[in-house]
């Protein structure tokens, strides 16, 4: 425990002086207003565009804000994603093959602790940026088209940071795994696309997959999700995140001898 | 008192050899140098004994308690922490208590020469000032066995010259093994002698029975020209060897005192230009050794 809030402090230092405490919310900002945004002047944005026969007129159905809200979270799912994977693909990978670790697992290290430091602070700025994502997302949505139920909103974003958490937990891990942070990106997304595609693919019936929580999460806005399948994704989710961390901190001790001497 | 004992250690990467069957043993308080040229298996051995790596076979064994610490050739620091925090970050991690730990790396930053830089940020450091630091990270939780991976190589000789002077007042109470290709450096600190080449140990021993077995000893008398030297030479029953004007007389194998030489030269009517005791440098026994193995 003593080590983990040593480590802790590390990294949080880490990511603050390294600004990603700031523009990874930034980004997620960015993704939650532009959405609301280009759907509101998006009849402007067409016609200044040019190119459009003379007279031409354009009507559009304003979207419901539920669907705004659902489009913000498919950049996050995009976008949103690609800039965690780039954000800590390195966090683990990045010191061994710069050789700080070295340093690092001299000493008498837990690396549970060391692990499971890097993944709390990873978590905790991927899941804030995503929480204020969301809400500059809601207050463009509130402010352009019509408000969301607060209670939809927040199960919502509850849903989808357990999703979060799924997704820094296999970048993390596969930085601990991977030689660099080039290759654990490369296998984070590929593990983030293989596991949609096969959801995709043959996961009809498959209800209490944890690829489908940001489904469920959407259902939070139109209805509420099927309970049953919910609680079994969320379940299975973080079954998955417990596996991950022990896998994590036993790649992260096996790898020590990687690190550059 | 050994503290650490080294029996058969093998490190394979596949078919390829790193390290084959070393084994010492380290004495309390002492310093020993690791020799041997690049490719050797210095760091591959250091990295065993520091724990990073693990070896193929053989044996470990260290006394009850070993703290250890250890700088590598090329120490990287996380460029965002000052030298302060990131000390500080190494005692708590080797166990010093949070509260004495501040106190404890400042102290040790100031024993290194970092006093006014502790609190700039190691990205900052130049090469020297990150040897340094190195160097506080590893004794700063006050270790039993220091383990040094070429701790001078990168320095200019000043620089060198204050590591070396900080490491001998460590030497004290700690006991030293260090890599090194300075070998002039490591003839001023060195109680055990191991030289390596193609990852085994192909020479040990302590400074004083390493040159008594490579040194050649000699006594060196200088004549004004070859002739007087040759007539000289001609004369004496030692075993003795003439090049050019200066003839040379084995210490060892039987060979003569210096007050033999004195006492024979002072009746000597030839013009001499110098008597003087020669011996091999620790480099020139190093490659004298490393050619014969």
């Amino acid at each position: 425990m003593k080590q983990f809030s040593i480590l802790m402090q590390k990294e949080w230092r880490e990511n603050i002086r390294n600004y990603k405490i700031y523009w990874v919310p930034a980004i997620f900002i960015l993704l939650g207003i532009t959405e609301p945004v280009v759907n509101f002047f998006l009849p402007q944005i067409l016609q200044s565009s040019g190119g459009l026969p003379e007279g031409a007129v354009f009507e559009f159905p304003t979207p419901p804000p539920e669907q705004i809200l659902a489009a913000v979270m498919e950049q996050f799912q995009t976008i949103g994603m690609a800039v965690l994977i780039l954000a800590y693909m390195g966090t683990v990978a990045g010191e061994r093959k710069s050789g700080t670790a070295t340093l690092l697992y001299v000493r008498p290290l837990s690396f549970p602790a060391y692990f499971l430091s890097k993944w709390v602070v990873a978590s905790a700025i991927s899941l804030v940026s995503v929480w204020v994502g969301f809400l500059a997302g809601y207050y463009y949505t509130l402010l352009f088209f019509d408000r969301v139920e607060g209670m939809e909103l927040f199960q919502m974003v509850g849903t989808y940071s357990i999703w979060v958490l799924l997704i820094v937990s296999i970048i993390v891990a596969a930085s601990a795994a991977m030689p660099n942070g080039g290759l654990a990106a490369a296998v984070a997304f590929a593990i983030y696309l293989i596991l949609q595609l096969t959801d995709g693919l043959f996961g009809a019936a498959w209800s209490i997959s944890p690829v489908k929580l940001p489904q469920y999460a959407a259902a939070w806005l139109a209805d509420s999700p099927d309970s049953g399948s919910l609680t079994g994704a969320i379940g299975i989710a973080a079954l998955i995140i417990l596996a991950l961390l022990v896998f994590g901190s036993w790649i992260s001790w096996k790898n020590k001898a990687k690190t550059k001497v | 008192m050994s503290i650490l004992e080294v029996e058969k250690l093998t490190k394979r990467y596949g078919q390829e050899s790193a390290v084959e069957d070393l084994s010492f043993v380290l004495e309390k308080e002492t310093a020993t140098a690791l020799i041997g040229p690049n490719g050797a298996g210095k760091t591959t051995s250091l990295s065993m004994l520091a724990d990073l790596l693990s070896p193929s076979s053989g044996k470990i064994t260290v006394a009850e308690g070993l703290t250890i610490g250890f700088l590598p050739q090329y120490p990287q620091f996380f460029p965002w922490l000052t030298a302060l925090e990131f000390t500080e970050m190494a005692a708590k991690l080797s166990g010093i208590e949070s509260k004495k730990a501040r106190l404890q790396a400042s102290r040790t930053l100031g024993f290194v020469g970092l006093e006014s830089a502790m609190n700039k940020k190691t990205g900052t450091f130049s090469g020297g000032m990150k040897q340094r630091l190195g160097l506080a990270q590893a004794i700063v939780h006050q270790p039993k066995l220091l383990l040094l991976d070429e701790p001078i190589s990168a320095l200019d000789p000043t620089g060198r010259r204050e590591i070396m002077d900080l490491l001998k007042a460590l030497q004290r109470d700690t006991t030293i093994l260090y890599s090194t290709h300075i070998l002039n450096d490591a003839e001023e600190m060195t109680d055990q002698l191991l030289f390596m080449k193609d990852g085994r140990l192909i020479e040990q021993g302590s400074l004083n029975n390493v040159k008594k077995r490579h040194a050649s000893p000699h006594i060196r008398i200088r004549f004004a020209n070859p002739n007087q030297a040759a007539e000289f030479a001609g004369r004496l029953t030692w075993e003795r060897e003439l090049k050019g004007a200066v003839v040379f007389l084995p210490v060892y194998k039987n060979g003569p005192s210096m007050q033999q030489v004195l006492e024979v030269l002072s009746s000597e009517k030839q013009d001499i230009l110098g008597v003087d005791y020669q011996t091999a440098s620790l480099e020139e026994i190093f490659l004298k050794v490393v050619a014969a193995k």
